[in-house]
């Protein structure tokens, strides 16, 4: 039995989270959308070289005004997995307006971001545009190809073990 | 066909194809009524008259359910309506049984204003083992699972569970979402969610400063049997918790397991 860490999955309605945490947890991804109502609850067991951790990914209903998030789905996570669609700038436009949200009600859990849909887009121009947006993502992700997903959910499960 | 007619055939699956599953009960309270005569003289009205609801309700109750699905199936052959509803069915009169025992029970308790109760009503006399003892045995709650779960995070810090069941990770999430759900719905304060009923499973929810504990229960989950567990469970959380546990959930969940294990309750 290894250690459980709550994890939320956050973000703008269709960027991703649902497939992400599909292909993460079943390894499958599918082109139709079902959207998120409420939330919706998976889990997955991470091992790294010394330890194993149990993320259980509480994938909740998405919003762009993150200060409609019901606090109670939030509360005692240990991680948030900020994602949005790297093909839809709408979706990354007020990352720092949510971040200074999150700051606020939960000074001490970490912030993932993570850029998602990256099969639909040229890396060198987002990349770029995150930049002059000055955006600190962790990644680049795509639900659809399985780029990258596996490497950031471990990220996620290394840095928890890191601040136990 | 208009709705009175459609009622009609259910009455007729209702009272055929599901006499499988009633028959027995049926019968067990037919030979309960012939057997207990002088009891019998204050309890058949009762018993009685709940019956006759039983019948003349459940067509009403049930009715507008299943009024869509019996408009596209009700053309093909009665045995197939049955077929289609009977998984249905089978929950949910097993249910409305159920209910209306308890309510037939706690009718009894307040009637007669006494420590009379199905257990002793049913025990009493000769010790032989009746049909209504049966019966009793068959509807008695029973814990199927005793979940400990964190609050705000929803982690699952125990788990007892008497069969294996879905993810119980996953289950003690939910079940922290349905919870603050409800509770943020109504917003006042100090409410918290004591109970959830789910098809034939009742939920009793009792809540700690830092984490609830959940028990998953089948059959009848009355006053009486709400008023034990959470004795129980108040001892428990009093005399076997230490603040440590939530920290440590593989002795945690021996714990629980050999607290529960001996039936307590
Ligand atoms: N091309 C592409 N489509 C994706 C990707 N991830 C998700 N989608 C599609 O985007 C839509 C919304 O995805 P979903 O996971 O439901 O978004 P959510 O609302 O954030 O949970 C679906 O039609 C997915 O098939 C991806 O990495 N690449
Ligand atoms: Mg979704």
């Amino acid at each position: 039995m290894s250690v459980s860490k709550k994890v939320v999955l956050l973000g703008h309605f269709g960027v991703g989270k649902s497939s992400l945490l599909r292909r993460f947890v079943e390894n499958t991804f599918s082109e139709s959308y079902t959207v998120t109502i409420g939330v919706h609850i998976m889990k997955k067991e991470v091992h790294l070289e010394k330890e194993s951790v149990t993320l259980v990914i509480w994938d909740v209903e998405g919003t762009d005004d993150f200060t409609k998030y019901r606090p109670s789905y939030l509360m005692g996570a240990s991680s948030f997995i900020y994602v949005f669609d790297a093909s839809r700038p709408v979706t990354y436009s007020d990352i720092k307006y949510n971040l200074e949200h999150l700051k606020e009600k939960f000074p001490h859990v970490s912030v993932h971001i993570i850029g998602n849909k990256v099969d639909l887009v040229d890396s060198e121009v987002i990349l770029n545009d995150l930049k002059a947006q000055d955006i600190q993502h962790s990644y680049l992700s795509s639900a659809k190809t399985g780029e990258n997903v596996e490497l950031l959910f471990q990220n996620v499960a290394a840095q928890l073990l890191e601040n136990a | 066909m208009d709705s009175k007619e459609r009622l009609e055939i259910l009455k007729e699956i209702l009272l055929t194809e599901e006499r499988e599953f009633d028959k027995d009960l049926v019968l067990k309270i037919e030979k309960l009524k012939s057997r207990q005569d002088n009891l019998s003289d204050r309890v058949t009205p009762i018993l009685d008259e709940r019956m006759d609801d039983f019948v003349e309700n459940m067509p009403k109750a049930l009715g507008p359910v299943i009024t869509e699905t019996l408009k596209t199936e009700i053309k093909k052959s009665q045995e197939a309506v049955a077929e289609a509803l009977y998984p249905v069915m089978g929950k949910m009169i097993k249910k409305y049984v159920q209910a209306e025992i308890k309510k037939l029970n706690e009718d009894i308790n307040k009637r007669l204003n006494k420590t009379f109760s199905f257990r002793n009503w049913f025990s009493g006399k000769d010790n032989n083992i009746d049909a209504a003892a049966l019966m009793y045995e068959q509807y008695k709650a029973r814990i199927e699972q005793i979940m400990i779960i964190e609050k705000g995070s929803g982690l699952l810090k125990a788990n007892y569970a008497k069969r294996p069941t879905l993810d119980e990770d996953m289950l003690a999430g939910m079940l922290t979402a349905i919870k603050s759900f409800v509770e943020d719905a109504y917003n006042q304060g100090e409410m918290e969610l004591e109970r959830i009923d789910y098809e034939l499973f009742t939920i009793h929810l009792q809540n700690f400063s830092n984490y609830y504990i959940a028990v998953v229960i089948t059959g009848i989950y009355d006053d009486d049997y709400k008023d034990k567990l959470e004795d129980v469970l108040l001892d428990f959380a009093q005399f076997v918790v230490n603040k440590s546990d939530l920290e440590n959930p593989e002795t945690f969940t021996k714990k629980l397991k050999s607290y529960f294990t001996d039936e307590r309750i």
